[in-house]
């Protein structure tokens, strides 16, 4: 070793003949790259209970002998494809939801046809999200349901618990979930009222492209997606990070057009009027107030969260009316606080030891 | 822990990562001036206007030309939406039925659902 330097001169050879070999492997799999297609994602067996236009609902096989009593149903976000939740066997939430013994449930979306362009955020909260409910009702057999909302699917699940709030939903978990809309930074200036014609969008293109809302994603870290590709082309020999950034990378850019009334209320409702914090946002005339919400809770947010930032989500356990209450921050982003290896070793280890007792 | 501080590959790795963490940041401050906003929206506006006009246009254009439009095509690929739509339906139909009809050797959806009983396991325990 060169002590001045603190190079390893007798190392130089090794390297040398490392990085050699790994530019061959690179060569190889780049082929094999373009050539391949990504692992198969949301392989885990389900049922699809029910289809009606963008709304599905799967029931997956329970794989444990015995279940909580307490179904749960995931409701994913409506820009966002539902198998984020379940990429492949040994690295999907729902996977490690049935081992753990849970009976799951998912309100999966798909992309809203032209027709569809008129839905509006009542179609979402009073009409698909209860009529899912009460299809796992009937289902399962139970009363009780345990709903998981993901990003903006947390919005319409504390949304319909806030007009529901009778029941029957018994837990509460949201991911990653805004209230304060003001803090959503770059989205709202993107968004500002004085230059964002929404109606002038929506009356020309019907649903909003995914296309703009996939570049809305990406302008919030511009650099990432190039960055992302010189490491992919680095780490192309190595097999397990190529199929990491596959299952990512597909998810990512498969992002869902949204019906055009539902995005013109999100917009007016909660970017420019930002109605959920200040406790005016109503849903088809029926008041939407989180603070009417009681039943057990638990919020996890990510520490560098850059589509959610922590101001925007930190409100939703202060606001909200339940007395058992509990937020974690967890390490990780918007995506990794869920799925990846980060969230196996954290989120879902969490979940379930907050979750096991209140599903008896 | 390993110096990698002469490791030619690891400074790259890192000045890739540094320069992606900056060029964000310095993006995200431009980003959120009101001048940003006042540009895109305005390029972004008349984008999707004169897409609209383009792709009315067009579409007179291949009708002319009597090939199928692009609002044909998408019409195509929702009547095959729509028959696999049924498809589903008629696969949760069946789903149903096997349910409620309990038949044995029904395959995996008419198995007969795990008993509801599981309880968290015990502090310290083991999982079930």
């Amino acid at each position: 070793m060169n002590p001045a330097a603190g190079l390893d001169l007798q190392s130089i050879p090794d390297r040398i003949q490392s990085e050699v070999q790994r530019a061959i492997q690179r060569s190889i799999k780049g082929v094999e790259y373009i050539s391949s297609s990504g692992p198969l994602l949301g392989s885990t067996p389900k049922d699809i209970l029910h289809v009606r236009g963008t709304m599905n609902l799967y029931h997956y096989r329970p794989i444990s002998d015995e279940i909580y009593r307490v179904p749960i149903l995931i409701v994913m976000a409506t820009t966002n494809r539902g198998y984020i939740l379940d990429m492949v066997p040994g690295q999907s939430f729902i996977e490690f939801l049935l081992r753990r013994g849970y009976d799951v449930y998912m309100l999966d979306w798909t992309a809203p046809k032209p027709e569809e362009k008129s839905l509006r955020m009542e179609d979402y909260v009073l009409d698909f999200i209860p009529d899912c409910v009460s299809r796992v009702q009937r289902d399962s057999g139970e009363t009780d349901v345990t709903v998981i909302g993901y990003c903006f699917g947390g919005v319409l699940s504390l949304l319909y618990g806030s007009i529901f709030a009778d029941g029957p939903m018994k837990n509460l978990i949201c991911f990653t979930t805004p209230v304060d809309f003001r803090e959503m930074k770059l989205f709202q200036n993107f968004s500002d009222k004085r230059y964002f014609d929404v109606d002038r969008l929506i009356d020309s293109v019907g649903n909003v492209p995914p296309e703009m809302i996939l570049s809305s994603f990406e302008m919030l870290r511009p650099a990432s997606r190039a960055a992302s590709q010189v490491q992919l082309w680095e780490n192309i020999w190595n097999d397990e990070y190529v199929k990491s950034y596959r299952m990512f990378d597909r998810w990512a850019t498969d992002t869902l057009p949204l019906a055009g009334e539902y995005f013109r209320s999100i917009t007016k409702d909660l970017m420019w009027d930002n109605k959920l914090y200040t406790d005016t946002m109503s849903v088809g005339g029926r008041p939407a107030d989180i603070s009417r919400i009681t039943v057990p809770i638990l919020h996890a947010v990510a520490e560098h969260d850059h589509i959610v930032p922590y101001d925007a989500a930190k409100p939703l356990i202060q606001k909200i009316g339940s007395a058992d209450k509990e937020e974690v921050i967890l390490k990780g982003g918007h995506v990794s606080l869920v799925a990846g290896a980060n969230a196996i070793k954290r989120l879902w280890p969490k979940l379930d030891s907050w979750l096991g007792g209140r599903s008896t | 822990m390993a110096d990698n501080s002469n490791d030619p590959v690891a400074l790259w790795q890192n000045m890739i990562g540094e320069m992606e963490k900056g060029f964000n940041s310095f993006a995200n401050k431009a980003m959120e001036s009101p001048e940003f906003s006042k540009v895109v929206n305005q390029v972004g506006g008349a984008t999707a206007g004169a897409q609209k006009q383009l792709g009315d246009l067009m579409e007179k254009y291949l009708v002319g030309m009597n090939l199928p439009s692009r609002a044909q095509m998408v019409s195509m690929a929702e009547r095959l939406q729509s028959i696999e739509g049924q498809l589903n339906e008629i696969k949760a139909l069946l789903y149903q039925v096997h349910q409620n009809s309990g038949a044995p050797g029904g395959g995996p959806a008419a198995a007969p659902k795990p008993p509801r009983t599981k309880r968290p396991p015990s502090p310290g325990g083991e999982q079930k």
